[in-house]
């Protein structure tokens, strides 16, 4: 019984590392995905816009917490998938896993730059100021840098694709080892040059009903990237794998 | 040892008849930091504040000007594939060719440094650290900046690709050198930041020919 169950797991993952089977199997998924997402996201906005109560120092501008937590969030937690998935690609040339790092590239990159934007709209009522050296923002603004290296490494070679992700496969991986140190010296640095930076107080304690709504986005986030991540990769496939047969089916019953 | 030293003299001797690789990027720090004093007024006091990280600044951009070139001449006349056709191993030829890179253009580097210093009235104890940082520190430009040419060595107008694939790579060294620079200017120790410093230049020495090595093999495909 349970070496059955292992069996089907296996078989699974054959399956997911065969282009045809990823596309096909992936579309099953595609519209729950989508579904679940907007559901999320318009439960998690109701409850955090509406519902949750006001903060008792921040008013009610504390509430983009509720954009801007799940996009910082997202740009790392898509940083790790791009980079096991580079990882992959580069020591086993799967093209799925190729699929998969390119197609997380824009979406973390639109994710941190979320999180950059809503940041600074956000600091500037509460600490008067747009912008801040401060660590977490510093290495965020690195971070978008290294999506914008691996895409424009991706572009840069347009005539071979596959050649082109296992190059930009690379770059996530030298700027996987490397994200640690730069967000390490990029603390230590921002705690020797100014000793009293501005920062949140008191997040730990944050109410059930202010932290009710942020999971909420967490998964609507999560879904939403699950989705948009299939979309571009079952795209990637598609082109890559254009003078096959099974691209050429799906090409031309789908229309 | 024997090809590791060849290829090293090989790069030296084609480096030293073609000297505008040496002198050019000298040439472009001694331009851009007499902008500095014309821009924000010659006061002593000023300049000295922020030597430092102008120095350590000028001396980044001054590596990415010859980066490229790393790997981009042997690629173009076909003796990239012989280091990857060859029995030796690929990251030996890798570390060969970043070490005769540096010597060509990290070293004068530091030693052009203390000129710039005096330009921007660098408080005089502090020399040694500068000198000393950026010993430590244009070798992890070297090294990393091998990465992205082996990535853009094929490409025709591979520069800015580069510099924007290098540059957040080698935010830590500047946060570092830098920082012991303006450590030593205020009368504390550096020792700390050289430190740090001399651990991202191991590291880098360990890990970096390998992800070249990788880079060239994709490249060749």
């Amino acid at each position: 019984m349970k070496k059955q169950r292992t069996n089907a797991i296996v078989t699974l993952y054959h399956k997911l590392g065969s282009p045809p089977s990823f596309y096909r199997i992936s579309g099953y998924f595609l519209k729950w995905l989508l579904l679940i997402s907007i559901a999320l996201t318009c439960w998690g906005l109701y409850d955090g816009l509406v519902l949750a109560p006001a903060d008792y120092q921040q008013g009610d501008s504390f509430r983009i917490i509720y954009v801007h937590v799940p996009a910082a969030w997202m740009s790392m937690f898509i940083y790790a998938v791009m980079g096991i998935a580079a990882i992959i690609a580069i020591i086993w040339r799967m093209k799925v896993a190729e699929a998969v790092m390119i197609a997380s590239a824009p979406i973390g990159a639109w994710f941190t730059f979320l999180a950059l934007v809503t940041g600074s709209l956000w600091g500037k009522p509460m600490w008067g100021t747009w912008w801040e050296w401060d660590a977490r923002m510093t290495s965020e603004l690195i971070l978008l840098f290294l999506y914008i290296g691996i895409m424009a490494t991706y572009g840069a070679f347009s005539e071979d694709a596959r050649k082109a992700a296992r190059m930009a496969a690379l770059v996530a991986v030298v700027g996987l080892v490397n994200l640690p140190i730069i967000h390490f010296s990029v603390k230590w640095w921002s705690s020797i040059h100014q000793g009293t930076t501005v920062s949140l107080t008191g997040e730990s304690h944050i109410t059930w009903e202010m932290l009710r709504p942020l999971l909420y986005m967490a998964f609507a986030t999560k879904f939403y990237y699950g989705y948009s991540m299939l979309k571009r990769a079952r795209l990637y496939l598609l082109e890559t794998e254009s003078q096959k047969k099974w691209a050429h089916t799906v090409i031309t019953e789908n229309k | 040892m024997k090809p590791f030293l060849s290829l090293v003299k090989r790069d030296l001797t084609l480096g030293l008849r073609k000297k505008s690789q040496i002198y050019q990027p000298l040439v472009f720090q001694l331009l851009v930091v007499t902008m500095f004093p014309l821009g924000l007024g010659s006061g002593a006091k000023t300049l000295a504040l922020i030597a430092p990280a102008v120095i350590w600044i000028l001396a980044l951009l001054a590596s990415l000007l010859t980066l490229d070139q790393i790997f981009k001449n042997d690629y173009d006349d076909g003796s990239v594939e012989s280091y990857v056709l060859t029995s030796y191993p690929l990251s030996m030829a890798v570390m060969a060719k970043v070490l005769a890179h540096w010597l060509l253009t990290g070293l004068p580097l530091v030693l052009f440094a203390p000129v710039l210093g005096v330009l921007l009235h660098l408080p005089s104890s502090s020399y040694g650290v500068l000198m000393l940082s950026l010993l430590i520190g244009t070798p992890i430009f070297s090294f990393i900046g091998s990465i992205g040419s082996a990535l853009t060595m094929s490409l025709k107008h591979g520069g800015l690709l580069l510099t924007v694939l290098v540059m957040p790579l080698l935010a830590p060294v500047l946060i570092f050198g830098a920082g012991a620079v303006v450590e030593s200017a205020l009368g504390n120790s550096a020792s700390q930041h050289l430190l740090l410093l001399s651990g991202m230049l191991v590291l880098s020495f360990t890990l970096v020919p390998f992800a070249s090595a990788a880079a060239i093999k994709i490249n060749l495909e």
